[in-house]
């Protein structure tokens, strides 16, 4: 099994290396910690417009020269910026690292940011902001997470309009400089390079990167409570929240089990009573969730109106239910399912290097595989059981979007 | 940690009943991944059963006769499969991938659950959630757009059949019409069982051999009237829409035409993201929230395709671009320069298609559906790197774009 090795470089970047020597290609993933969380206040969005203007010009190159430049290395490349990053994606062959994370390191300390190219920036972004009209789910989503956090955790990712409209060149120029950096910045490389090459080349080209580290909010909490969005859709949208534990819990794994038995595959609680036996949705399920300093449970069910009532009161007992225990087979065929999760998410490099910078960014290390696999293995029924019944997903945030307000309890 | 890239072998074979077997297989992988390919789908379908593709491949997962619905899932999971299906217009692919010990199993699972049972029961709980499929892309707009974009550009085509069909079919369908279609579609000569990564090829012909030993013969027939696709435009408003949506479609290549590499190219260089024509016209501009372009390669038949999501206020601004640049391509051609910057992206993103046995299984299933042969990953990358300027340019001397349907859902 391949091992992870991390440096932390001088500048404060954190370096995560993979080697896998038969790998003709390198994925690299790139988190910098500039997210809506720490978007100035009145400034709302701002990450997302720099994420954009980035790439309207680096070092001695305009736009165009950009990503041709990039285009002629044959690098794949993505970018988008999130609640408490901006992640920066490629894939390029390993013989190209040094000249690759060049042009990264001109996006990222010599960028132009021209004045003129900002207001198409702005358009785009308000053109996003404005689309979560036509997706009612992540709409919802959005409502949900501003109802669970009372600081800047519960931001729209995608900003505010009128701060989208208002903020300046120069303002967001500021902002730049200011969180742009090398502190908290996670670097991860998995294909056919090595550490010691990887260092080098990493140097060479972001050895002077200086700067960053803009601290993120402390998460602050609202109440629980129940909200519903008025929107005329074809299908009520049901999200809910409940508190869970994080990655330093000693009870983690027992969490992380009892949400695949809850949800993990076709044969779990919630797919069984919402789906398959009632037919009352396409699509529910409940997944593992959070943010850094606080982790949840988030619930998901899309239904027509007349079946929104049955569908949220089913989810709610599924979840409650988990309190009464697990049986020996549904833990034991999960912990096989999570065993053949890992081992295949080891076969993609891209999945691997995405992993690994949540690793780092969440507990500030990466977990091996074969540690997982321990923590998972020592989990027995009575153990998961009695984490269950004292710690029980009750007492959820609630939000619905639809035509009409459902009995929620 | 030493891992070499070892050679992957490909083996095939048609058995007795007329089930074809193929492999590509690679002993340093870590996993297997292996599934059914039918060919068939919405193209398949006459409008009284418009539907019934995707919804009997939801119903295979209710299980055969040897099998309930819960038992079908709890082996899944049993087995830690990572595992689903889809169904598009003409191929319903049932796809999954496990850790070697249970590959046997797998198969044997996939294997019987092409013959299924199809209880009322079942049934009728099933198409609530089909029903509720409907409504989810309902919401929709951009779903919807190509839903409805395509089945004004094949104006009575059977390509432009919707894979989902309606409320109405759906609530119509009978038990009795989706056995009788299953019975016709599922014979061993329309079906291809494809497998990738650690396969024990032996051990896997004689296990499919024994189990589908029973399989009745038949041929399963496809319709291929000549496509006359609408020219022109259409604008039709939706409620659900607060935002402009607009598909091109143009006449394209198949997925038997061996120009599909220079067609693929064209799309990148028309519209791919970050560094394309469109990308320069209309994102740069900050015109619109997202553009793309690409290819659907069908059987005998082929679409050039533009996607893009803008502010109702710019909607003439953007398909007046749109025209300008197809415009200028078709009279210009495509230069040297951006030739090579495609087939460079091209030629990254086949190395990492072949790092997992799932992204494989796909990769050497659905072309043999079309072309009964194999191409290692190695034959598309000389393949891709022997395009010309002269092949990209061939496709748009046929001025495709010039036969344009644009179709736009706005605002009601």
């Amino acid at each position: 099994m391949a091992l992870t090795q991390v440096e932390i470089l001088p500048n404060g970047l954190t370096l995560a290396v993979e080697e896998q020597s038969w790998n003709p290609g390198v994925a690299m993933q790139l988190l910098v910690p500039v997210g809506a969380v720490n978007d100035p206040q009145g400034m709302e969005g701002a990450a997302s417009l720099l994420e954009g203007w980035l790439w309207k010009g680096a070092g001695s190159r305009d736009a165009r020269a950009l990503a041709d430049a990039f285009d002629d290395l044959g690098v794949r490349r993505a970018s988008s910026s999130a609640l408490e990053h901006t992640t920066f994606a490629a894939q390029f062959l390993a013989d190209k690292l040094g000249p690759v994370l060049s042009l990264y390191a001109d996006v990222l300390m010599h960028p132009q940011l021209p004045g003129e190219a900002l207001e198409a920036v702005r358009q785009i972004a308000l053109q996003e902001l404005a689309a979560l009209e036509d997706q009612p789910p992540k709409k919802m989503f959005a409502v949900l997470r501003r109802a669970v956090f009372a600081s800047n955790h519960g931001r729209n990712p995608s900003g505010s309009k009128p701060d989208l409209e208002s903020i300046s060149a120069e303002a967001l120029r500021e902002d730049f400089a200011r969180r742009y950096g090398p502190q908290g910045a996670i670097l991860a490389l998995v294909g056919g390079v090595s550490l010691e090459q990887a260092k080098e080349a990493v140097t060479n080209s972001l050895g002077h990167w200086q700067g960053g580290g803009v601290a993120h909010p402390p998460v602050e909490l609202r109440p629980a409570q129940a909200i519903h969005l008025e929107q005329d859709t074809a299908q009520v949208q049901i999200g809910l929240i409940y508190p869970d534990i994080s990655y330093d819990h000693p009870e983690f794994y027992s969490a992380r089990l009892a949400a695949q038995i809850l949800s993990g595959g076709s044969s779990s609680r919630l797919f069984t009573e919402v789906r398959e036996k009632r037919g009352l949705v396409y699509s529910v399920y409940a997944v593992p969730n959070g943010v850094k300093g606080y982790s949840y449970l988030t619930a998901y069910a899309g239904t027509t109106p007349e079946r929104a009532d049955e569908t949220l009161r089913v989810m709610q007992a599924e979840i409650a239910r988990l309190s009464e225990g697990v049986l020996e087979e549904e833990l034991e065929r999960t912990k096989i399912g999570l065993r053949s999760a890992l081992v295949m998410q080891e076969e993609s490099s891209r999945t691997r290097a995405a992993s690994i910078t949540r690793d780092l960014y969440m507990m500030g290390r990466v977990r091996t595989l074969e540690e997982i696999e321990t923590q998972i293995a020592a989990v027995d029924v009575p153990r998961i059981n009695r984490y269950l019944a004292a710690s029980p997903y009750h007492n959820p945030w609630i939000a619905t979007l639809g035509p009409r307000k459902l009995a929620a309890k | 940690m030493t891992r070499t890239k070892s050679a992957l072998e490909f083996k095939q074979t048609t058995l007795e009943n007329g089930l074809t077997v193929i492999a590509e297989i690679n002993p340093e992988a870590r996993s297997v991944a292996l599934g059914y390919f039918c060919r068939t789908g919405s193209r398949d379908e006459t409008p009284e059963v418009a539907g019934v593709s995707h919804f009997l491949e939801h119903m295979l997962f209710k299980g055969s006769q040897n099998r309930d619905a819960p038992s079908v899932n709890l082996e899944f999971d049993q087995m830690g499969a990572q595992y689903n299906a889809y169904t598009s217009e003409e191929n319903t692919v049932y796809y999954g991938a496990v850790l070697p010990e249970f590959a046997p199993r797998l198969l044997e699972l996939w294997t019987d659950l092409m013959r299924p049972a199809l209880r009322q029961e079942d049934f009728d709980t099933e198409k609530q959630v089909i029903l509720e499929e409907i409504a989810l892309y309902e919401d929709r707009p951009s779903v919807m757009l190509f839903d409805w974009g395509r089945a004004r550009y094949f104006a009575g085509h059977p390509l432009g059949n919707s894979v989902l069909g309606t409320t109405r079919s759906i609530s119509q369908l009978t038990r009795e019409q989706m056995a009788e279609y299953q019975a016709r579609r599922y014979t061993p000569s329309n079906l291809v069982l494809t497998l990738a990564g650690k396969v024990d090829w032996e051990r896997t012909l004689d296990l499919v051999q024994r189990l589908t030993a029973n399989w009745s013969k038949g041929a399963a027939h496809r319709a291929y009237p000549e496509v006359k696709g609408t020219v022109g435009e259409l604008r039709e408003p939706y409620p659900k829409a607060t935002q402009t949506y607009l598909a091109l479609l143009a006449p394209g290549v198949s997925a038997q035409d061996p120009r599909r590499y220079a067609a693929n190219i064209l799309a990148n260089i028309l519209g791919e993201e970050g560094n394309s024509r469109l990308h320069w016209a209309l994102t740069d501009q900050g015109l619109v929230e997202s553009v793309g372009a690409g290819v659907d390669e069908a059987d005998r038949a082929g679409l050039f395709y533009v996607y893009a999501q803008t502010n109702p206020a710019n909607e003439e601004a953007v398909k007046a671009v749109l025209r300008a640049e197809l415009n200028r391509l078709e009279r210009e051609g495509v230069r040297p320069d951006e030739l090579q910057r495609a087939k460079n992206k091209l030629a990254t993103a086949l190395v990492f298609a072949g790092e997992t046995p799932m992204q494989r299984l796909m990769s050497v299933g659905i072309p043999y559906i079309y072309n009964h042969t194999y191409e290692p990953l190695s034959e598309i990358a000389r393949k891709v790197e022997a395009v010309t300027l002269a092949d990209v340019n061939g496709l748009l001397e046929e001025k495709p774009f010039s036969r344009s349907f644009i179709y736009s859902l706005v605002p009601a």
